[in-house]
């Protein structure tokens, strides 16, 4: 009774549109104190506690850390260089300003963590790019939004960092090191519909005639942007740093090619920067504090587990539940952003994951995939948001091309689904 | 004329929020640098960045819960005037922020009866030996800041009348 109301409350506070964090937080405080009516203060104590606990953990402190590598990277200047760079690479043609559009925000994702920050960097550079070249602006902004979804599964990601911070058994690294694969696939199912589009509607025909950039002067003006996944990636694979310390040393890297060798950025730029990545992180860890009051309740309440148990006894198998669950967030995640996805099923889910044994990181990869498709997936498309904003187009525009996209992203959902080894050869192969 | 902004700015915790964030910055690189010369850590600057990290969290979601835009689903929240654009509706939108206000409220005494927990049996942190309350303390004040922020975003919608197209 109390349990079906805990969880039928936070449905109806959500549909309100109460925010994610009040909801979470509401519910849990009244089903505990509904629980615990003769006890001293209704039992409540226990909610304080649980938000500071589940704010409190010092491997959390790499979220608002990557987050600031991406606020201030996106504001370095290197974005533009990377794109010269790229074009240096790959020619020009129909279809390869988007292709670039798509590598760009790849390596960029070995610097930064989150999907709409990696949106703004590419965005910021390739629309108006794309549009000179003769590519429509729904287009364009489908392309750098689907792009940059990559984000959050080329390691640092952000969305790792939360699910690890949920999930005891799935460390950092492990994650970081399983999301690699996924992601680079992820980049190439994007540039393949990215291309076939352009040649089919003849886009970017203009592009051909643009002068290709000197390969080795382009280089060098890119390498400073190019060092920065190395230093992230190779510094954590070397045992310099923790992933904490790694996002750190990344904001120190960052600050010093924008405010020195490139001079993007102006010392009076730095408080908005550092205000924007606050802000960003101060939501979500809103969030996960109140996400501990409503698992408290959830654990307390014993909610978790007869829903595993009747899962189990469904009778689907492992593989056919797990196909359920995904099909069942890919609707959901339409409609919630990724971080409450993974702060509201994640302790939901964890008994259903123990009780059929699935690998927690393939999971966190599954559902890390899942999030990311949501990403640029309208209505709730925070990476589309941004893209669109900055293309000056409404999101309904970019339907037609973004289902393509989506399409393509789904099928790379089901390979990692069916090769589990795409995600856990990695982080098995470096030992984690 | 409607205000959708508060009387009394958010700056003030934007600037909480950003200092305790740049403080986090610095602590984390100088622990890096001192580690790899020293091989050991401060293992007492963890008790610090946790709590600079909880007050970043509590500040900076104040200065959102003054503007009204803390994450939430706008599926049914928001509906669409026949100029096109989307507007909240406006008894969701007083819903929304008088609730949030009590939530935090409620919060707000729990935390300071937490707080008061700590300072009555003198219970003191792992890394420093400090008293926790002296870490506590800050929390109440500010999960009030959130409440007041939320109620001030109430106060504001009640003022406005809720006129079809550009409210």
């Amino acid at each position: 009774m109390i349990a079906a109301f805990l969880l039928l409350s936070f449905l109806v506070l959500m549909l309100m549109g109460v925010p994610i964090a009040m909801g979470l937080a509401l519910s849990g405080l009244v089903s505990i104190a509904w629980a615990n009516a003769d006890a001293q203060w209704l039992g409540l104590l226990a909610g304080p506690q649980n938000m500071y606990s589940s704010i409190a953990k010092y491997p959390l402190l790499a979220l608002p850390m990557f987050v600031l590598v991406g606020s201030i990277f996106d504001r370095s200047g290197v974005a533009q260089r990377m794109v010269t760079f790229a074009i240096a690479c790959v020619g020009r043609g129909p279809g390869m300003l988007p292709t670039v559009a798509i590598l760009v925000a790849m390596v960029l994702g070995g610097i930064s963590g989150s999907g709409p920050a990696n949106a703004a960097a590419v965005g910021g550079v390739m629309i108006a790019a794309m549009s000179r070249a003769g590519y429509p602006a729904s287009f364009s902004a489908t392309v750098v939004g689907a792009a940059a979804a990559t984000d959050i599964l080329i390691p640092p990601s952000i969305a790792f960092v939360v699910y690890s911070v949920l999930v005891p058994g799935a460390s950092v690294p492990a994650l970081f090191a399983a999301g690699m694969i996924p992601g680079v696939m992820a980049g190439i199912a994007l540039i393949a519909p990215a291309i076939w589009l352009s040649r089919r509607h003849g886009f970017g025909a203009a592009e051909a005639t643009l002068a290709r950039p000197p390969f080795w002067a382009s280089l060098r003006d890119a390498s400073w942007g190019l060092a920065a996944p190395f230093l992230i990636l190779g510094g954590m694979r070397l045992g310099w740093f923790t992933p904490t310390e790694a996002a750190v040393a990344a904001v120190a890297y960052g600050l010093f090619v924008g405010l020195v060798v490139h001079r993007s950025i102006d010392w009076r730029d730095l408080y908005p920067i550092f205000r924007e990545a606050a802000e960003i992180s101060a939501v979500i860890m809103l969030i996960l504090g109140a996400a501990g009051i409503f698992s408290y309740a959830i654990n307390t309440l014993g909610v978790a587990d007869p829903i595993a148990q009747w899962v189990k006894a469904a009778g689907l198998g492992s593989r056919g539940t797990l196909a359920l669950v995904l099909l069942a967030l890919l609707v959901v995640s339409m409609f919630i952003d990724g971080v409450s996805i993974f702060l509201i099923f994640v302790p939901l889910l964890y008994p259903v994951a123990q009780a059929f044994q699935w690998d927690l990181v393939w999971f966190g990869v599954l559902l890390t995939l899942v999030v990311a498709k949501a990403q640029f997936t309208p209505p709730m498309a925070v990476n589309l948001m941004v893209s669109c904003r900055m293309a000056g187009v409404g999101m309904e525009s970019t339907i037609p091309w973004v289902l393509w996209f989506i399409v393509s992203f789904l099928v790379m959902i089901m390979a990692v689904f069916f090769y589990p080894e795409l995600a856990l050869w990695l982080p098995r192969h470096l030992g984690y | 004329m409607t205000r959708h902004t508060p009387r009394l700015g958010v700056q003030i915790e934007e600037f909480i929020a950003v200092a305790s964030l740049a403080l986090l910055v610095v602590i984390t690189l100088l622990n890096v640098i001192t580690r790899y010369f020293t091989d050991d850590s401060f293992a007492w600057t963890e008790e610090i960045s946790v709590f600079l990290m909880v007050v970043m969290a509590l500040a900076g979601a104040s200065a959102i819960a003054g503007r009204d835009s803390h994450i939430r689903i706008e599926f049914l929240f928001n509906r669409r005037t026949p100029q096109g654009t989307e507007v909240p509706r406006h008894g969701l939108k007083l819903f929304a922020a008088l609730a949030s206000s009590a939530v935090f409220l409620v919060l707000a005494a729990l935390f300071a009866r937490w707080v008061w927990d700590q300072y009555k049996f003198s219970e003191t942190s792992m890394g420093l030996g400090v008293p926790l309350w002296w870490y506590g303390a800050v929390i109440p004040p500010l999960c009030l800041a959130i409440s007041a922020r939320a109620f001030g975003a109430f106060v504001r919608a009640l003022r406005t009348p809720d006129a079809g197209g550009d409210a």
